[in-house]
């Protein structure tokens, strides 16, 4: 198996302790690069910038912060940052920077700073949350708040947004929907259904999952319609829940499962159905999956898998699937199944990929590793040139050009021994091979093959 | 500023221990494509190759279990090459000291295999070792070209604390390797004022002649000219600087201006020897066959990252002149690129033109090719594992197509003038 070391890595200071769950990458302050967010399990809610070890922004919250994200969950444009702790509050913070500052109010600095603590909004939703999404989960353009408990339940809230001004944020978060599961929710995703519409997705214990239906969607447009709609649901509940199991056979039925859906596949992809998404497990299972019946791929690992990300490494926009095991080795899988491993240097309690301003001013594939020693390390611009090693042959081989050179060349294609050597001579004695007295280039040493560069002409 | 390193990291193998300077060989001759033998100081020998299977390249590092190497022994030194044809088969051998408690004992295993068939076969060549004691501690294992009465023959070279170079080499008599005083086929090789932590030894070709350097832990630097059938030592230069000297290197150097006027410059190509220190500057002597170690040009920033370990000279963008690559302690790799004008009469500079950072010290650099496909990727250890870095593939294809495009024409050209 390929493994490759990563060399460009900041650290950053982070005392805390914090929740898997607990960080994420995304652009805080609206300024099109992405930030680093990160909440301790005492509610202290860090924010970091560019390559800076120190936070850019701290703010508290109330209670032990179990998920962050960002993402414009008041549907106005406009990137918030969310922080949802155990205890079941909900805290919005603006982090944009106000574009009439004030440099000269130095005597209300503290009281300004102070006030900048405070979030934005806070609301009380239901306690022992677990993770958080923030995406349109219905397809009617507009973003939820998807929050999993830690009791098997998933709840969907939606904004309901009473501000007149903009600026303000003022509102409250309205229940869109409960579901209850079976088994353990480790993650929440969002993917392409056959259709192409968003279907909401949760990770069930055993490589499993769970599609949660939008019901209120269908109950929406019964009202519309004029029909009665208590006539079924005094009945019998309408199923909401359809559970897949992605194999019958070997699995602990109860071993951790993590879920991403949406991973991008270029392109190329001219939107026809279902997504792909990524499974993996507690005990090594990494699955691959496009809708419910495909299986494109399966590996086993013996690591500990617990955090599953997607992260275009390549370049070539197909986004690769990342799965991080407590030991700090990554793993980079593409869709092909090729695998590239990486070990990050210590233990790590919580990991995430995406895509960060670290250096440079822009954004650029990242690994971000939480160490137990305070350090939060970030491996930044993880590019690799390809998935797969290859060499100049099967480079050329692509090409139509080299077939007809070399036969100009007199030289077989079918010859690789042939070709390796041509290749050899034309990029190493560049002077010698163009020179043609065989004489010369009986030098097996090659050893005085630069003595004479500047005194080469052309035959002609 | 530096600029971008050239090359990307194909592929990085972990080390289960870490390595030292003289922890990596090559592996040449036989069939298929090359590989590397990397030596952890824990007793472990790692085999590094590309397999290529169902017309996939994947990077293969695995443990070669080589004979007698017991469980408490410390590798120091490992070297490898390709017995000198006619004869056939590839010859490994291993510095080590097993440390038992009371003594530490030092040994050389060198293996070999005579079994036709499987001369070039590693897992069988790890097999049949012959195990010398050694009555000094081993530094480094290195191997050179001699010719014994007009027969090419390749033998080992190591140094050690006596402070002495050993030289074994194989009986034709009983097929097996052993120990010859070093002044009958290396004169130049006697009266060492220190350990000798680095030797390298270059045929001239056509010249029947060749140069030997050596760097010592003390700081002395020697070179000499030898006649390769005479044994005889033709000329001998040497200097005394601060500090170990990690590395010394012999390599021809593009003459320049001024000595290009010079009639026997032309004729001979200049000599130059890197000397790399583990405390100061590392230097360029060059021309060395005419100056001695006199003319010195100094690498710029060569003293900031710590001691420079390893050494290569080689060329790494294609321009038929070499480079000057230096690995450090602090975990950097610089390129350096010689600078001299022809036009003007101004003496010529090592420039740095690209630095690349590890994630741990580089030990010691290869630059082979292990893809089977022409172009040579650059191997390099570290404290950590091992480091296989390969040029961009684009950019080398382009760069190869257009020259390959050049020397069409001017094959068609000349086609149509002899048509005539």
């Amino acid at each position: 198996m390929r493994s490759v070391s990563y060399v460009q890595r900041v650290a950053l200071d982070f005392g805390g302790s914090l929740f898997p769950h607990a960080i994420c990458l995304g652009d805080a302050d609206n300024d099109a690069l992405n930030e680093l967010v990160v909440g301790d399990t005492n509610g202290k809610l860090y924010v970091y910038k560019n390559d800076d070890s120190k936070p850019w922004a701290v703010r508290s919250c109330q209670g032990m912060l179990t998920c962050v994200g960002v993402g414009d969950v008041c549907n106005k444009g406009k990137n918030l940052v969310v922080a949802v702790s155990a205890e079941g509050w909900f805290h919005l913070f603006d982090l944009t920077s106000p574009t009439s500052k004030h440099p000269d109010a130095s005597g209300h600095h503290e009281l300004a700073a102070a006030e900048e603590q405070k979030p934005a909004f806070k609301q009380h939703i239901p306690a022992n949350t677990k993770v958080m999404l923030i995406s349109d989960i219905d397809g009617d353009g507009k973003c939820e708040l998807v929050v999993g408990y830690t009791d098997r339940v998933v709840r969907a809230f939606r904004w309901e947004d009473s501000s007149e001004n903009s600026d303000h944020v003022s509102g409250q978060l309205l229940l869109l929907k409960k579901w209850l599961l079976e088994g353990q929710v480790d993650s929440l995703s969002v993917n392409p259904g056959r259709d192409g519409s968003p279907e909401m997705m949760v990770s069930q214990p055993g490589c499993g999952y769970a599609i949660l239906l939008c019901t209120w969607v269908s109950e929406q447009q019964a009202t519309t319609e004029g029909r009665d709609t208590s006539a079924p649901s005094s009945e019998a509940p309408i199923r909401d829940v359809i559970l897949h199991q992605t194999s019958g056979r070997i699995h602990n039925k109860n071993v951790s499962t993590h879920l991403i859906g949406s991973i991008g596949r270029g392109c190329s992809s001219e939107n026809s159905g279902s997504g792909l998404f990524a499974l993996c497990t507690l005990d090594g299972t990494l699955k691959l999956m496009e809708g419910a019946d495909k299986l494109l791929w399966s590996v086993q690992v013996d690591h500990q898998l617990f955090a599953l990300e997607k992260l275009d490494v390549t370049g070539n926009g197909h986004e690769e699937v990342i799965a991080c095991a407590w030991d700090g080795q990554t793993y980079i899988i593409d869709h092909n199944r090729t695998v590239a491993r990486f070990q990050a240097d210590e233990n790590v309690s919580a990991f995430c990929a995406g895509l960060y301003a670290c250096k440079g001013g822009s954004n650029s594939p990242c690994l971000v590793y939480v160490s137990f020693n305070q350090k939060i390390y970030i491996y930044w611009d993880v590019q690799l040139e390809r998935m797969e090693s290859t060499n100049l042959l099967k480079i050329l081989d692509c090409d139509p050009e080299f077939g007809s050179l070399l036969q100009q060349l007199g030289v077989e294609r079918g010859d690789v021994s042939a070709v390796k050597d041509l290749i050899h001579k034309t990029l190493y004695f560049p002077e010698k091979h163009q020179q043609s007295s065989p004489s010369q280039c009986q030098d097996p040493a090659g050893a005085d093959s630069s003595a004479h560069y500047a005194v080469i002409q052309d035959p002609l | 500023m530096a600029g971008r390193c050239p090359l990307v990291e194909d592929s990085f193998s972990r080390l289960a221990s870490q390595s030292n300077v003289y922890g990596l060989a090559a592996l040449a001759g036989g069939e298929g494509p090359g590989g590397l033998l990397a030596a952890a100081l824990k007793g472990k020998v790692i085999y590094f190759r590309y397999h290529d299977l169902r017309q996939r390249l994947r990077p293969v590092a695995r443990e070669l279990q080589f004979t007698y190497i017991p469980v408490d022994a410390e590798i120091v030194s490992i070297d490898s090459f390709p017995k000198a044809p006619p004869q056939r088969g590839l010859v490994v051998g291993i510095t080590f000291i097993k440390d038992s408690g009371d003594k530490a004992s030092p040994f050389l295993n060198i293996y070999c295999d005579y079994e036709p068939g499987s001369e070039y076969d590693l897992d069988s060549v790890a097999q049949s070792c012959l195990n010398l004691e050694l009555q000094f501690t081993p530094f480094q294992l290195c191997h050179a070209e001699v010719c014994v009465g007009d027969k090419p023959e390749v033998v080992f070279l190591l140094s050690g604390n006596d402070p002495s170079v050993h030289l074994y080499r194989e009986n034709e008599g009983s097929h097996q390797f052993e120990e010859q005083p070093v002044q009958h086929l290396f004169p130049e090789l006697q009266e060492l004022p220190s350990n000798v932590l680095w030797l390298d030894v270059l045929n001239i070709p056509g010249a029947g002649q060749r140069l030997t350097a050596f760097g010592c832990q003390n700081g002395y630097v020697r070179v000499a000219r030898v006649d390769r059938a005479d044994r005889a030592v033709l000329q001998s230069w040497s200097i005394q600087q601060d500090g170990p000297v990690s590395k010394v290197l012999l390599f021809p150097l593009p003459a320049t201006a001024a000595a290009r006027d010079d009639a026997a410059a032309v004729a001979a190509p200049s000599y130059s020897v890197l000397v790399a220190s583990a405390i100061e500057l590392s230097v360029v002597y060059r021309d060395v066959l005419t100056r001695g170690l006199t003319d010195q040009v100094i690498l710029p920033a060569s003293d900031q990252y710590d001691s420079v370990l390893c050494a290569l000279v080689t060329d790494v963008d294609f321009d038929g002149v070499r480079e000057i690559l230096l690995g450090t302690y602090g975990q950097e790799l610089l390129c350096y690129k010689y600078d001299a004008d022809a036009a003007t009469n101004r003496p010529g500079e090592f420039r740095l033109v690209w630095t690349r950072r590890f994630p741990s010290p580089l030990l010691s650099m290869l630059y082979a090719d292990l893809t089977a496909d022409g172009l040579r990727e650059l191997a390099v250890v570290c404290l950590k594992g091992l480091h296989v870095l390969q040029h961009g593939l684009e950019t080398t294809a382009r760069r190869l197509l257009e020259r390959l495009r050049r020397e069409a024409e001017r094959r068609n050209r000349r086609g149509a003038l002899e048509g005539e």
